[in-house]
């Protein structure tokens, strides 16, 4: 049979719905239109939202849980979803308080009003990076849950996510059992600094493209500054990062190892095993080279049967269907990519016919 | 029984403890290293890329220890090629991150001589 778990779910919340939870004076802020870190302003002509994801009588899909049930879930038999706000990229706020407070209201929102309309959602919750302490604070607040199963940071960010600042959130995360995942966006917003390694791309396009420069630098500073060695239950989810880059990186982490072991006396084995044994990644936008035995091939070349999850990114407009993405996988990939991995990763529930 | 190829290779006067030689045999370039008092003798080709091995950095190295921590540790006993820093232990031979282990002969010392024993097959 199987099934689908789409890991990469976006919804609209209304700016509205959120000063309910907002504390005063993030409250006034928010509703006098101060919402946040800029972005740089690149121009997407597809938009960020897919401009078909509406109901027939006009609705957005996904503006309130019944229409995402029932024209996302429904429609492409999704047995469970896990929600990723688009508020994480508060997290590159210079104003950590307010950054703290944006997160916990936009995950008050999620827990109240979609964790409890449908039993497939499930949900990352957001943490800005910004003050570890008060990040670890939120996990603990809400890390019970039973739909919570997750926390979620942008991919921009001041430092690699394996320097010791925010380690405390690493505890926390273990001590909750939850997952650790970034989703891409934020690079170039607010404190984030240039959002490629050769400074401030030229266009959407560039920018975009560069965004698999952020998940490299991220997954190799969890390596080497040990997070894994000191949060040993601990696993990190690469969203939205691209996949074809990793066996090369992977293979460079252990070549320098060779060479560097001495300067990483923590690293007391390969690196990319470490790797490999904690990182997990999302599917979409899944790399289409002309020849789909290229594909194939780089997924050979790391244990995708317990790394790689599908994800849609539904609405957004460079999203992947779950049929699209069943094609283009190998057919011994197919369950552990759809489903098998996210159900341990997330402990969902697998009902005995799947 | 194959005929040992016992080559005197230095007066051990020569390798007090700590010191190196490089030294030519059978037109094989050979590193001597006196580790702790022991002579060991190392072909000077890296397993990896055939550098010469025994011009590298001799010393210690840091020893396993958590995020943050450094310990130093095997003072002496660590061989870092030239060439990309591979660490091998000169007591055993192996390399610290790879399979490759360094090329070692058997070594003895007789009457203030160092030997080295080229014998086919010869393994320290």
């Amino acid at each position: 049979m199987g099934m689908i778990v789409d890991t990469d779910v976006h919804c609209g919340v209304s700016k509205q719905r959120m000063l309910d939870f907002l504390p005063e004076p993030w409250r006034t802020r928010v509703a006098d239109g101060s919402d946040g870190p800029g972005h740089l302003g690149y121009w997407n002509p597809n938009g960020v939202n897919r401009r078909d994801a509406v109901t027939p009588d006009g609705r957005r899909i996904e503006g309130d849980p019944q229409t995402l049930a029932q024209y996302h879930f429904d429609h492409y038999n999704i047995d469970y979803g896990i929600l990723n706000a688009g508020g994480v990229h508060v997290g590159l706020s210079p104003e950590p308080d307010f950054a703290a407070a944006y997160c916990s209201a936009m995950n008050d929102v999620y827990v109240n009003d979609w964790l409890t309309a449908d039993e497939r959602f499930r949900y990352s919750m957001i943490v800005s990076p910004a003050d570890p302490a008060l990040a670890a604070g939120e996990i603990h607040r809400l890390g019970d849950h039973p739909g919570v199963v997750q926390v979620l940071m942008p991919s921009g960010a001041q430092y690699g996510y394996g320097h010791r600042f925010y380690h405390p959130i690493y505890e926390a995360a273990e001590a909750q059992g939850l997952p650790v995942a970034i989703h891409p966006g934020s690079e170039g917003r607010g404190v984030s600094g240039a959002p490629s390694s050769a400074g401030y791309p030229g266009s959407y396009f560039e920018w975009h493209s560069n965004l698999v420069g952020s998940y490299i630098a991220h997954m190799i500073s969890l390596v080497a500054e040990g997070v894994f060695n000191k949060y040993p239950g601990l696993k990190f989810v690469l969203i939205e990062g691209g996949v074809s880059w990793l066996p090369p990186v992977l293979w460079r982490l252990d070549k320098n190892w060779k060479s560097l072991r001495m300067t990483v006396p923590w690293l007391d084995r390969p690196p990319g095993e470490i790797a490999c044994e904690h990182i997990l990644l999302t599917t979409q936008p899944i790399e289409e080279p002309d020849n789909i035995a290229w594909l194939h091939a780089m997924l050979g070349m790391f244990p995708a049967d317990r790394m790689l999850m599908f994800s849609t990114d539904f609405p957004h407009w460079d999203g992947d269907t779950p049929d699209f993405a069943m094609r283009l996988l190998p057919a011994h990939l197919r369950d552990a990519v759809m489903w098998e991995t996210a159900c341990r990763l997330y402990r969902l529930p697998v009902p005995e016919h799947a | 029984m194959p005929e040992r190829r016992l080559h005197a290779v230095a007066p051990l006067g020569e390798l007090p403890p700590g010191s190196r030689k490089i030294v030519d045999v059978d037109g094989r370039s050979i590193g001597l290293f006196n580790v702790h008092g022991q002579i060991i003798a190392v072909l000077n080709v890296c397993p990896h890329e055939l550098a010469p091995v025994c011009l590298g950095r001799w010393s210690g190295t840091t020893t396993p220890a958590p995020p943050g921590q450094f310990n130093w540790g095997r003072e002496g006993e660590i061989l870092r090629c030239p060439w990309h820093g591979w660490e091998f232990d000169l007591l055993s031979g192996d390399c610290l991150t790879d399979r490759r282990r360094l090329r070692r002969f058997p070594t003895r010392v007789a009457d203030g001589q160092v030997y080295v024993d080229l014998s086919p097959g010869a393994r320290a």
